[in-house]
């Protein structure tokens, strides 16, 4: 950058200067090159454990393992704005000064050096010729400023003023995008929720914040619906929630994958599923002795259930829809013999006794708390175990979402701006010659030579042509 | 039957390339003509064997674009390579520029057909892959790196254009244009992938706002997309500011390549979201 910095004052120019911002952007990149690298936040703890513990320190220290979140991560990005502010507001009163200006059409400095095929001859009287120059040009950029002196003709026009402003309009984004990154983390939250079927929650917990937040109202989850491809492969989550106020259900509607639900500024995606016990379980008890007896029973949890033969009563007191993540359905029940002085026997059973064979030594299942024919002369045996789906969904709140869009909207405009219009100024000059009229044209760009002398090109050639046509019409 | 179609088509490209070459090494600009019309057809089998693929998954019962994992993402990777680089000879007619770039096609197909890590049958969208922002969000994102392979190209025919000194170059140097006109390219391959990219990383920050509930959440590959993109403004501000030109907006091209290159591929040895490319 020119220095253009008021009073010289270095502070400011130093704030100003592109070096800075590219100084910025590249320890930016460099920043976030240590950030992939490391692994961040959930993985930290298990990469943190592999490290001497000396170098855990240090990075630790350095807040690398949730590095987007240090406060001199932040400072970067904070001095990048301030970099963008104030090199803007240095550059405003160049630019604008340059958007009003209206130079004097009567200008010779742009036809010095003038290229021989930017002129062509044109017969006819001046006047004539340049009434004809002034309804072409004014058709083709609207307002033209005009002049004669000394006898010469001028014209001035120009296209693409506020291409001028492209890259404010593209720094201006970057700080929307900023800015709603700021409004977003400070006023909003990110949480998430298990709804099990048929049942509704009124609060939920947050995500890197400790405890539970009220939502202000009820949600119900009404069914969880999981489909899959025929080779397996999941192909639909649907969770169909109903929205409730003090009770009375005001809305209904689904939350799928990429199609989240939205009520009081709240948004809730489909994010997991899984499956609980529900409490209804099929029980099938064998009484040995004779006859043999075998009865099956549906119990629910937590009622006491009088045992076959009257040796007793048992309840289910405990349901699992898969122990400990891989032994399948289980449920725990609690034998009370007919004597009271026996106390209570607690036994878990288990719907797949033989992953529990597999698994464990004989000696071990041989256990009281594991043997299902611990309370003689009775076997249990655990049929079936109801289970519900839950639905997992993530809830949040950002209300910094839609300065994000904006920005990124205003940030595509810019660049359209900035790279594919140019400010280009034109003139033309037209002055008697022996044999006719002698059309010189010229211009400048803000950007895109190329482009300008294709115009020019393209604009000399255009009016050559009507020229000639107008001769012709003439003629006949 | 669409992957047979395109196996072969690596072939073509490779044609492509060799015709251009030997235009080059030769100084017969036939030879150059011929690449041309491989290259042509070579895009136009592409072009079929993709509908085709996108027709076959219908008929399998799960229509879906064919831009869902990394075989068919170099597909279209390569095939947005050579509809570029295609404009870019008709503008500018010159064909030099195609023994920098056929490779890169050439190379991203045979890796797709050829690499036993790949799998190149059609398979159904999982549900966080059922969004129209997919398609957009492939379709500017290769766009995007299809400029940034052509501006690569050039830059390094810019450093061998730089190796020539007087006019005693070998013909291959003579053949090339001017660094002027390389430099203005390149800006321009910058300039558009610059857009692109921009407009890849927006659709695919509205599409992980629908999908997971959050624009941004700094997964390896959202913030390598992020690292490329700060290094091709640094870029841009050197030039279009400070007026750096040539050998300086070159090299850091090449590095910006190597960057797109790493948020392509090198991601997938880092944990992550994006994880369909490890398919
Ligand atoms: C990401 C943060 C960015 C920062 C901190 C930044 C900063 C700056 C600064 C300090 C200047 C110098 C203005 C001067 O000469 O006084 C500048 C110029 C410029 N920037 Fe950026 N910029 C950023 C992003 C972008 C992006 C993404 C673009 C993409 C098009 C862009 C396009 C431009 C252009 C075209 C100019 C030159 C204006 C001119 O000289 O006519 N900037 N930028």
């Amino acid at each position: 950058m020119k220095n253009q910095s008021k009073q010289g004052n270095p502070i400011w120019g130093f704030l100003c200067s592109v070096r800075l911002t590219i100084t910025l952007l590249i320890l930016l990149a460099l920043a976030s090159i240590v950030g992939t690298l490391i692994p961040q936040k959930e993985g930290a703890v298990e990469f943190a454990g592999s490290l001497s513990p000396e170098t855990a320190k240090l990075l630790f220290s350095l807040g690398l393992f949730d590095m987007y979140h240090t406060l001199w991560f932040r400072f970067l990005v904070a001095f990048l704005a301030l970099n963008l502010i104030s090199c803007s507001v240095n550059r405003l009163p160049g630019t604008w000064r340059l958007f009003k200006a209206s130079p004097r059409p009567d200008r010779e400095k742009p036809f010095k050096d003038l290229p021989p095929d930017r002129s062509f001859l044109a017969s006819g009287a001046q006047n004539e010729v340049f009434g004809a120059l002034e309804e072409r040009l004014g058709k083709r950029w609207g307002r033209i400023r005009k002049k004669e002196t000394q006898g010469r003709y001028y014209f001035y026009g120009e296209k693409g003023r506020f291409s001028l402003f492209g890259f404010y309009l593209v720094h201006l984004s970057v700080l929307f995008i900023l800015a709603g990154s700021i409004v977003g983390s400070l006023s909003g939250f990110e949480g998430f929720v298990n709804i099990v079927e048929g049942e509704q929650v009124d609060s939920i917990a947050l995500r890197n914040r400790m405890g539970r937040m009220e939502l202000g109202f009820e949600v119900r989850c009404d069914d969880f619906e999981h489909k899959t491809y025929p080779n397996g492969m999941p192909s639909q989550y649907r969770s169909r929630l109903t929205f409730l106020e003090n009770g009375v259900p005001v809305y209904k509607a689904d939350a799928l994958v990429n199609h989240p639900v939205q009520y009081r500024g709240i948004t809730f995606y489909q994010s997991s599923y899984g499956t609980v016990a529900g409490d209804r379980a099929r029980l099938r008890i064998e009484r040995t002795g004779s006859p043999k007896e075998t009865t099956i029973l549906e119990v629910k949890v937590g009622e006491a259930v009088p045992l076959p033969g009257k040796g007793g009563n048992f309840k289910v007191i405990r349901t699992e829809a898969d122990f400990r993540g891989m032994l399948g359905p289980a449920v725990q029940i609690a034998v009370y013999p007919a004597e009271e002085k026996d106390g209570e026997l607690r036994i878990w059973l288990f719907k797949n006794r033989r992953l529990l064979q597999e698994r464990f030594p004989p000696q071990m299942l041989k256990a009281k708390a594991l043997n299902p024919s611990a309370f003689p002369p009775y076997t249990f045996h655990l049929e079936a175990l109801e289970s519900k789906h839950y639905t997992g969904l993530q809830v949040n709140r950002d209300p910094g979402v839609p300065l994000v869009w904006t920005g990124c909207f205003l940030m595509v405009a810019g660049f359209i701006v900035t790279f594919f219009t140019s400010h280009r100024r034109f003139w033309v000059r037209a002055v008697a010659v022996q044999g006719g009229v002698r059309v010189d044209v010229s211009g400048t760009s803000s950007k895109n030579p190329v482009g300008l002398e294709r115009e020019l090109d393209h604009l000399v050639a255009s009016l050559r042509d009507k020229f000639q046509a107008r001769e012709r019409k003439n003629a006949s | 039957m669409n992957s047979m179609i395109l196996s072969y088509i690596t072939f073509v490209y490779f044609f492509s390339f060799l015709f251009y070459l030997l235009m080059m090494v030769m100084g017969k600009e036939t030879l150059g003509r011929a690449g041309t019309w491989i290259t042509a057809i070579g895009i136009a089998a592409h072009t079929f064997a993709i509908a085709l693929r996108w027709v076959e998954s219908y008929r399998l019962g799960f229509g879906h674009a064919p831009f869902s994992n990394l075989y068919e993402s170099l597909i279209f990777f390569s095939w947005t390579i050579i509809l570029l680089y295609l404009i870019m000879e008709w503008r500018t007619k010159n064909r030099t520029p195609g023994v920098f770039v056929t490779p890169l096609a050439f190379l991203a197909m045979a890796y797709a057909s050829f690499s036993p890590d790949i799998k190149s049958q059609i398979q159904p969208l999982v549900p966080a892959l059922k969004s129209n922002w997919l398609i957009t969000h492939v379709i500017t994102c290769f766009f995007g790196y299809a400029a940034f392979g052509l501006s690569f190209g050039l830059s390094l025919m810019y450093m061998i254009k730089r190796l020539e000194k007087g006019n005693k170059g070998r013909s291959f140097i003579r053949f090339l244009p001017g660094k002027g006109i390389l430099d203005e390219l390149n800006y321009q391959m910058v300039v558009i992938g610059f857009l692109m990219l921009t407009l890849g990383i927006i659709t695919g920050s509205v599409w992980a706002h629908s999908a997971w509930g959050s624009y941004w959440s700094w997964d390896p590959k959202e913030t390598w997309s992020l690292i490329t993109w700060l290094v091709y403004a640094s870029v841009l501000h050197s030039r279009m500011v400070r007026g750096w030109r040539g050998k300086r907006i070159a090299v850091l091209s090449v590095i910006g390549f190597a960057c797109v290159l790493f948020t392509y591929f090198g991601v997938n040895y880092l944990a992550g979201l994006h994880s369909y490319a490890k398919t």
